[in-house]
């Protein structure tokens, strides 16, 4: 099959950092995934994750901080809340809710912010790419 | 607090022969307008005919006699309405548990305020679409629907008086059955007694001649009070009987919508591919936006070039109905009003609906009815 398009929005704070400290560690991840970076991930609504989709994404990724360490004190308790809703909301629209990812990590955490990607990208990988008949 | 029952009945002898059961709504309205504890009832006047209501401003205690009796066929919400154009005025409001509910939605977003609004609730077992009871009355009844002067929905009826005066009542289940009778939203409604309004009226349970109120609130209680005091109502405490007749009522009624959820929301629920062909029948006009009591933003996303292009009908349905299914469907109060306007017919209230449920069962929150805004609205860290 083709490459699978992976939309991957970063928070700012840790989770673009752990996709930096990746880098620069010369850690490989696979080079389908797309890194959007945002200040924060309570910046993300269902908006966005719908709009990635339309526009071909196979699988969408959201990295925040952990919880209870997010530079906007609160960010990411929000944005969970919202994550949870688009899982509920996804299968309406004959979405896989596996498309879509989320997950903590830290400025630090290269190497798992290399293995989330690639498992992601792998599991995208094996359902193949997204149909949608509009 | 404690939820209160009495029975109540108008002490205008004009208004009792001509108010549903005793008129006891229409007396606390008259109280309410007399007394200039309100600028205005807002409530449903008959039209043209009884498939035909319109809501109107009241603000002469005497026009209120014009609003006696029940109108199925008029399926109207008033949230929006208050919140769009009355927030300044004093107001009554005769409310069906989903106005209630919107209501509800709207407060909890300061769209309007509730410290002004007297709401009246009434108990309602459902609505059905004017062109519908005009089918079905043809149908079921053979008789010609210009000839109907008075509807009701009774025991599980709904019973139609002619211009002869002659009655003719067909069972809601058999209407339903085929396709006619409550709209398909109502009839998943479990809501029936407004316990989110002020006080709860209806016949349910109620003797021959008297409303049966249920009191929900300290404002509903004191209106109560103080409609009885000025000699408008009188009330009387009703029997063991009356009580548990009423809550066998609501049972029924209650049991029946979750048969239908089950029906409409799982069982029939459309699959993928047919809400492919739903979503791709639509022109883009934005009447479900538009209608939507709850749905309140002044600058919304769906204006936005980057998640509906202008040019293309039909649109995106993941950047057209998602978003807007992200943006109002945990707050979904079932009022049926997209699914109405809807000119290609999409059936939109059973995927909001099944959203709105989906959301309950998971964070516990029930639109319209919980006092605190959804969750995803909370700035709290959990």
């Amino acid at each position: 099959m083709s490459e699978p398009k992976i939309v991957g929005f970063c928070c700012n704070w840790c989770s673009y950092g752990g996709a930096d400290t990746a880098g620069t560690a010369r850690m490989q991840y696979p080079p389908g995934v797309r890194v959007i970076r945002v200040m924060c991930s309570g910046r993300i609504n269902p908006e966005m994750i719908l709009k990635a989709f339309k526009e071909g994404a196979d699988g969408v990724f959201v990295g925040g901080c952990h919880i209870g360490d997010c530079h906007y004190d609160s960010g990411n308790y929000k944005w969970r809340r919202r994550a949870k809703f688009i899982e509920y909301l996804l299968p309406e629209f004959g979405i896989d809710k596996d498309r879509f990812k989320f997950e903590w990590i830290s400025a630090s955490e290269g190497e798992k912010f290399q293995k989330t990607m690639t498992e992601f990208y792998n599991h995208i990988k094996e359902i193949g790419p997204l149909k949608r008949s509009n | 607090m404690n939820p209160e029952y009495l029975l109540a009945r108008s002490k205008n002898p004009e208004i009792l022969e001509k108010g549903e059961c005793g008129g006891a709504v229409s007396s606390i309205f008259q109280y309410l307008l007399d007394k200039e504890i309100v600028d205005g009832v807002l409530t449903l006047v008959r039209g043209e005919d009884v498939y035909d209501g319109i809501p109107s401003l009241i603000k002469n205690s005497e026009d209120i006699r014009e609003t006696c009796g029940s109108l199925h066929c008029a399926p109207t919400i008033f949230g929006d309405l208050i919140s769009k154009y009355l927030t300044e005025m004093k107001l009554a409001v005769a409310v069906k548990p989903c106005d209630a509910m919107a209501i509800n939605e709207l407060e909890k977003r300061n769209q309007l305020d509730r410290e002004k609004i007297y709401e009246i609730g009434l108990n309602c077992g459902g609505t059905v679409m004017p062109i519908t009871a005009r089918k079905m009355i043809d149908m079921f009844y053979k008789v010609d629907p210009d000839d109907v002067v008075k509807e009701e929905i009774d025991k599980g009826k709904f019973i139609i008086e002619l211009k002869d005066g002659s009655h003719k009542a067909v069972e809601i289940d058999e209407l339903e059955e085929k396709g006619y009778g409550r709209r398909e939203n109502c009839q998943r409604c479990d809501l029936m007694i407004p316990r989110n309004a002020d006080i709860a009226c209806g016949n349910w349970g109620a003797e021959p001649g008297w409303t049966f109120i249920e009191i929900n609130t300290e404002k509903g209680r004191e209106l109560v009070e103080n409609t009885k005091k000025e000699g408008y109502i009188e009330v009387k405490t009703p029997s063991e009987k009356s009580l548990t007749m009423r809550n066998k009522i609501e049972e029924v009624m209650i049991k029946l919508a979750k048969k239908f959820q089950d029906k409409y929301l799982e069982e029939n629920y459309p699959s993928p591919e047919k809400w492919d062909e739903y979503w791709n029948r639509c022109i883009k006009c934005y009447a479900c936006r538009d209608v939507c009591p709850v749905c309140y933003c002044k600058e919304c996303a769906l204006d936005k070039e980057c998640y509906v292009k202008e040019d293309q009908v039909p649109p995106d349905p993941l950047t057209f109905q998602g978003v807007k299914l992200s943006h109002m469907s945990f707050s979904c109060i079932n009022c049926g009003q997209c699914e109405d306007v809807c000119p290609m017919e999409i059936p939109l209230a059973v995927i909001y609906q099944r959203m709105q449920k989906k959301y309950k069962n998971k964070t516990g929150y029930t639109a319209g009815i919980s006092e605190e805004l959804p969750p995803l609205y909370s700035p709290e860290k959990e």
